[in-house]
């Protein structure tokens, strides 16, 4: 349950909300980051999926997806625009999910492998994974976006709302009376 | 304003602030990509499945499959550039032939550093075609003096060979003269050649281990 301002009133619900912002953001400011250190290997992993071709385009996914990852992971870890960074997170998260399983499908009729034994690096940051494991991954990832989207429960997060001044904030003290 | 409007427009607010970051930190990595080059010249599509799946077919006798051959669909690409495939017999018969110690037969490693550091052909070059500017300077005037250039890179469906010669030949290399080794340096391994270490012509060598 939510106060007016902004705070829950369950403490577990606060503390489960601080552990998704730290869990999520840091899983996206790892994995960010590791495309982004290498991005001659993300483009031409990107390559693989054959969604976008020839420059300029499959240049710019593979500029601004690791950094727009790290940089959610930051937001989140910070705790600054919780529930829209938790949202593109959560608009991320669920197209990329497709185009991996999509991916995998491939392999598969290719290979005729069981789809659970599928080994791939899928373009995630992590390097090669198995593909149930990364569908159990991200299942549970969007889960703790679409938890933090619908929270508005926000200790020890920095500035938790971007736009809306004056509206729910960290709880104070009624000032006495004069 | 409607509450889910203000989420909206929040996460449009992130989604725009972290392209602008994207691109800066782009723009001041060393690593940095060029938005406008080709980085895959003469390539159209990517391979077919595969290349990323580490875990064969099993067949029914209970091995694995090999790993892949050069398909038709390589070599056509590649002959449509008027550049040569060529095979392990090829490759080993150039690195034992006198030219080769005179530099007129030269391979050219077009792996990544980290992967050239750790094994290479003895006396290759390292042509990294994603950083251009880097290593053009010192590869280009060796292949335009060289009869044969030989290209190689992890093998398998690795593509980086065949992207560096068509990078070689738009440099000015002429076409005939270029070699693609779809085995790569896995065969090479396989086949037990000798490998060096470290820069080229380090004089360290290491045991192949495919």
């Amino acid at each position: 349950m939510t106060t007016p301002s902004g705070t829950s009133r369950n403490p577990w619900g606060t503390w489960a909300a601080v552990l998704a912002r730290l869990i999520l953001g840091g899983v996206f400011l790892y994995m960010g980051l590791n495309k982004a250190l290498d991005p001659v290997g993300f483009l031409k992993l990107v390559r693989q999926y054959d969604l976008v071709h020839g420059p300029p385009w499959i240049n710019l996914v593979a500029v601004t997806v690791p950094w727009l990852e790290a940089f959610c992971g930051a937001l989140l870890v910070a705790g600054v625009a919780v529930r829209g960074t938790a949202l593109l997170a959560l608009a991320m998260l669920v197209p990329f999910t497709a185009l991996v399983i999509r991916r995998a499908l491939e392999i598969q009729a290719a290979t005729g492998s069981a789809f659970c034994a599928i080994r791939f690096d899928c373009g995630c940051g992590a390097g090669e994974v198995w593909i149930c494991a990364k569908i159990v991954e991200n299942t549970l990832l969007t889960l703790l976006a679409l938890f933090l989207t619908a929270c508005r429960s926000h200790r020890w997060a920095a500035r938790p709302f971007l736009l809306a001044a004056g509206t729910p904030g960290p709880a104070r003290e009624p000032s006495p009376a004069p | 304003m409607p509450r889910s409007a203000r989420l909206i427009l929040e996460a449009g607010a992130v989604l725009l602030v972290g392209c602008l970051v994207a691109l800066l930190a782009n723009q001041l990595s060393p690593k940095g990509l060029s938005l406008s080059r080709d980085y895959f010249p003469g390539a159209s599509r990517p391979p077919t499945p595969l290349p990323l799946a580490s875990v064969p077919a099993p067949q029914a006798n209970g091995q694995t499959n090999p790993p892949p051959a050069p398909t038709n669909t390589t070599i056509a690409r590649l002959q449509a550039h008027g550049i040569q495939v060529a095979d392990s017999n090829l490759v080993i018969q150039s690195f034992h032939d006198p030219l080769h110690a005179q530099e007129l037969i030269i391979f050219v490693d077009a792996r990544d550093d980290r992967h050239y550091q750790e094994g290479h052909v003895p006396g290759a070059f390292l042509f990294d075609h994603y950083r251009p500017a880097e290593y053009l300077p010192a590869v280009l005037p060796a292949c335009l003096t060289a009869e044969k250039v030989i290209l190689y890179c992890n093998g398998g469906n690795c593509e980086d060979s065949e992207f560096a010669a068509v990078t070689l030949k738009d440099a000015g290399v002429p076409a005939a003269r270029l070699w693609v080794y779809p085995g790569g340096f896995s065969e090479w391994l396989t086949n037990g050649l000798p490998v060096e270490t470290g820069p080229r012509k380090s004089g360290v060598f290491k045991e192949a281990r495919p």
